[in-house]
């Protein structure tokens, strides 16, 4: 039995001996990784989402767009700030690659240039920002907080015609946004 | 010949081994936090401003007559001109497919700017059913200056040296903001 044992026990030995990975190639590998990432971070400080089967035109420009109101344009709809504002009204070939739609008709007012659901979130969002703009401790150089930037970026399909946009930026225009960012896709050199 | 035992030199070389695991941890939470944060959407953006109209403006350009070069895009064609009739009015048929010659659009913008070196805003008139791409597409010919085309050089005023002109029009802004197309 002894001897059983003492055999067993030489055998058992010799399976637990400890075994050492080997770490450095995968250090390796991910300071590679690392440096890749680092390299291809973006620096600009914008958290714009997109739209699945949104698709954008691409630009030469080389302007990265900051931080700002941000609104979303498809053949089906209108998005601000992650919200659904406005459904358009589909026509059979929106289906195809030609989009057909249209604004309804009771969405729409100044002789169909402004569109209210949209005029009515702008109206919230720019009174939303005074009003932090209000408590912050950020002031100019009278005392005064900091007025309200009135930036939009309108991020749309590159099928939207310029008719909508056109009465998306009147809209905003008329709601005190002053200036407008046209994002697209950045071409690749 | 032989040197007694306790004299001899023993090696004493050990091998030392570094402690990788805590750098793995550190490198792993790092490229986890990139990763999340990163962007893959390369976003690139043009900024026009808002139209400004007031009645004081409107007199003040009737009398100082300005370039105001205008670029309006129609049903066939692709028209550059100025109200105050500063330039010659070039009118560029659109391609095959019936989409605005960017091309054309950028080579002639490129001799307007050879003529007023010094303006940077430029008009834009869209005709309603122009979609949003070639909107773009026709911008990006408005403002940027392509390394193949050919170089302008513009006198700084202060030091008096002239420097390459960097962009075409920069400044674009939407004509026909207000309705009519």
């Amino acid at each position: 039995m002894s001897r059983l044992r003492s055999i067993r026990f030489r055998r058992g030995r010799k399976k637990h001996r400890e075994t050492e990975l080997q770490l450095t190639s995968m250090m390796d590998v991910l300071v590679i990784i690392l440096v890749f990432l680092l390299k291809s971070y973006s620096t600009s400080t914008n958290n714009f989402t997109t739209l699945p089967g949104l698709k954008l035109p691409i630009s030469g420009s080389q302007d990265l767009p900051p931080d700002s109101l941000h609104l979303i344009i498809t053949p089906e709809g209108m998005t601000f700030e992650n919200e659904r504002i406005v459904e358009f009204e589909l026509n059979s070939a929106s289906l195809g690659s030609d989009a057909s739609y249209s604004i309804r008709k009771v969405d729409l007012a100044e002789d169909a240039r402004q569109i209210t659901p949209l005029y009515d979130a702008l109206v919230k969002a720019r009174d939303r920002a005074e009003l932090l703009r209000a408590k912050s401790k950020a002031r100019d150089d009278g005392g005064n907080p900091l007025p309200f930037d009135g930036v939009l970026a309108i991020q749309a399909d590159k099928r939207v015609h310029y008719d909508t946009i056109r009465k998306i930026m009147y809209t905003a225009a008329t709601a005190g946004y002053k200036v407008f960012r046209l994002l697209a896709l950045k071409r690749e050199t | 010949m032989f040197k007694r035992p306790s004299t001899r030199r023993r090696n004493s070389t050990t091998e030392v081994q570094l402690n990788l695991v805590p750098m793995l941890d550190a490198l792993v939470t790092l490229i986890g936090f990139l990763l999340f944060s990163m962007s893959f959407l390369s976003l690139v953006h043009i900024e026009t401003p808002k139209p400004e109209v007031s009645p004081e403006n409107v007199q003040q350009q009737l009398e100082e007559k300005p370039l105001q070069l205008t670029v309006s895009i129609r049903e066939k064609e692709t028209e550059i001109w100025s109200p105050f009739e500063k330039l010659q009015p070039k009118t560029l048929p659109h391609t095959a497919e019936g989409l605005p010659d960017t091309k054309a659009i950028h080579e002639a913008l490129i001799e307007v700017k050879r003529s007023f070196i010094n303006e940077n805003k430029v008009v834009f008139v869209p005709a309603a059913n122009t979609s949003y791409d070639i909107l773009i597409a026709v911008m990006d010919s408005l403002r940027n200056l392509e390394p193949t085309d050919p170089p302008l050089f513009r006198e700084n005023p202060q030091t008096g040296i002239e420097e390459p002109v960097k962009q075409l029009f920069p400044e674009v802004i939407f004509g026909n903001l207000l309705g009519e197309t």
